[in-house]
């Protein structure tokens, strides 16, 4: 597994039919460390089904996908559970933002802390030493991220209500809190105008910088995916059109007809 | 916006213990006379109803799993501690642990069922358990005692201390105190957001890395436990159990506790509970001419909680805290 040196994760012939359907079709891609890597591909193209094979929320009918997780171990992501997939250091936004409306920020952002918690539930129920002190432990660190977002000042305030920009950015910072090798975000300018596009594309690059991992952005606004990619995969009706960089891709006559329709 | 926490939000322990402590100078009043006789066993049972309506406060509010099957592991429960205790004469303590374990057992094999069925199908199912149990609390007439129902006395502790219907009283009160203690440390924690992740997005609580499996089983659990310490309980307090008390009525109460109290409010529970079963027979009871309707008044009153206060009535205090405030100011403004 040599080629995986300098890969996070690499895709190789995925495949899933959905009845006689082939949602995606012998799919072969691969993200470098600290790689924003865009996928893009017109309505219906299977950018979704991509995402939700490699979260494994989907299993895939055929194909390899390899993770090189914490501590640089590769493993097979199909063998692994849905809830198993975080562990790995892989974490996923989701499209509509999934929060808990009923929390406060901070513990929604406390949730990706989920499975750091080393303490069982009985010691919670007693609230032991132990517990407390990690529980004081990851609650600073949540603080932390809520500042680098610059959100910390509503971190007691529930998350209904608050407008849709915050929202996005607390799942960012839920994501954070899994300390990632790799963070697939689910069309993340879905909702934001352009004004929060860019703001958008300058929290992604700085995430990538400061927290160190890479980025898979799977994405509908072009804009976007131009300005912060380093490469990007493009696919239509499950299978590769072209991988390459964001120049490359806006030349490439098979997008272009993809996108545009052929005359 | 970061506003300085009272001691109460940072140790709500304090607060549940002081709550039990208001509770324990019941029996004193009654004693002094200030109180009747009789709202002693109203409110003990009362706060034995509170405790299995927060265990299914845990699996409806935070987990956003239904079950209607509460009265049937209560009344599992209640006959396991009679039986146990007056046939087959074993201490106190012994039957309580049994008399817990085997329902939560059942009840974590119901968390199973879970996983397949949801929402209505799932209230259905767990409806079907609870009837099943009632039925075999009629025809087991050999432990059950079949109609004619069956007896228990007040507990002896540790072999020693023999309680009576007021030290029980107290014990009801203990008991309920821990577990609102319990409650509130685990549901403020990691398993309180795990669950709260689970109601409200399975998909999100998935990628989070929460075990639905793990965490729909713990919240079943947990409502079992409850609902069997609280048929313990009961057994103990009102000494007698009737397959006809562990109705489909009594688990729609529970229902109407939690979300008359509040779902997800500790203290809303508690108040849910003295709504459904304190308020009928202490206070609407002494209004003149509606002696008899005091269970018709009592369903109006719900309907009216529910109208004005649809996030439970826990949340009357902030209300009461408003017009105080402006009362105060009011007056200030008059000096």
């Amino acid at each position: 597994m040599s080629k995986m040196e300098n890969h996070v994760l690499t895709v190789d012939g995925l495949s899933i039919a959905f009845g006689g359907l082939k949602a995606v079709d012998d799919l072969s891609f691969d993200i470098k460390d600290k790689e924003i890597y865009g996928l893009i591909g017109p309505n219906g193209a299977g950018k979704t089904t991509v995402f939700n094979c490699i979260t494994q929320f989907y299993k895939p009918d055929k194909g390899d996908l390899r993770f090189k997780g914490h501590g640089d171990q590769i493993v097979d992501l199909t063998t692994k559970p849905v809830h198993d997939i975080i562990r790995q250091g892989l974490v996923r936004t989701f499209q509509n933002v999934e929060l808990i409306r009923e929390l406060s920020i901070i513990d929604n952002v406390l949730i990706g802390g989920h499975i750091d918690f080393e303490a069982n539930t009985l010691s919670q129920a007693l609230k032991l030493p132990k517990a407390r002190k990690e529980e004081k432990k990851y609650r600073e660190e949540a603080e932390k991220i809520l500042e680098d977002l610059g959100i910390l000042d509503r971190k007691d305030m529930l998350v209904g209500g608050q407008p849709y920009g915050i929202l996005k950015k607390v799942e960012f910072a839920r994501t954070l809190m899994t300390r990632p090798k790799l963070i697939i975000l689910d069309e993340p300018a879905a909702g934001l105008n352009d004004s929060e596009t860019i703001d958008l594309a300058r929290l992604i690059k700085r995430i990538r910088d400061q927290y160190d991992c890479s980025i898979l952005l799977v994405e509908h606004d072009m804009r976007l995916v131009m300005d912060v990619c380093d490469r990007i995969c493009a696919i239509n009706f499950g299978k590769l059109l072209a991988i390459g960089t964001p120049k490359e891709i806006q030349a490439n006559k098979a997008v272009q007809a993809a996108y545009l329709g052929v005359e | 916006m970061t506003k300085k926490k009272n001691i109460f939000q940072k140790h709500p322990a304090i607060g549940f213990i002081l709550f039990g402590l208001l509770l324990a100078l019941i029996p004193t009043l009654a004693e002094m006379g200030i109180m009747k006789n009789g709202y002693v066993t109203t409110i003990g049972g009362t706060l034995i109803y509170a405790i299995a309506a927060l265990g299914l406060n845990i699996l409806l509010g935070w987990s956003g799993l239904i079950s209607l099957g509460t009265a049937g592991f209560m009344g599992l429960a209640a006959y396991m501690s009679a039986y146990l205790t007056v046939d087959l004469n074993l201490p106190f303590e012994v039957s309580f642990f049994l008399a817990v374990l085997i329902p939560t057992l059942i009840g974590i094999l119901v968390g199973l069922v879970s996983l397949k069925i949801e929402g209505l199908y799932l209230a259905i199912a767990t409806l079907a358990v609870a009837e099943v149990l009632r039925k075999t609390f009629e025809e087991l007439g050999k432990y059950t005692g079949g109609f004619s129902g069956k007896s228990a006395d007040y507990p002896t502790l540790l072999g020693l201390f023999e309680l009576d219907r007021t030290t029980m009283f107290y014990f009801i009160i203990f008991v309920l105190v821990i577990i609102m203690i319990l409650t509130s440390n685990m549901m403020n924690g990691r398993l309180g957001r795990a669950l709260n992740a689970m109601r409200g997005s399975e998909a999100a609580a998935q990628a989070m890395g929460v075990n639905l499996l793990t965490h729909r089983l713990i919240a079943f659990a947990l409502a079992t436990i409850f609902a069997s310490v609280a048929g313990v309980l009961y057994v103990h307090f009102v000494k007698f159990s009737y397959p006809s008390t562990w109705s489909l009525a009594m688990s729609l109460n529970f229902l109407a506790i939690i979300i008359i109290g509040g779902l997800r409010s500790i203290y809303g529970t508690v108040l849910g509970a003295f709504i459904v079963y304190a308020v009928p027979d202490m206070f609407l009871k002494q209004i003149p001419f509606f002696e008899d309707l005091s269970y018709v008044l009592n369903g109006v009153l719900i309907i009216l909680v529910i109208i004005f206060y649809p996030n439970g009535l826990i949340s009357i205090g902030y209300d009461i805290r408003k017009l105080f405030r402006k009362l105060t100011k009011g007056g200030a403004k008059n000096e």
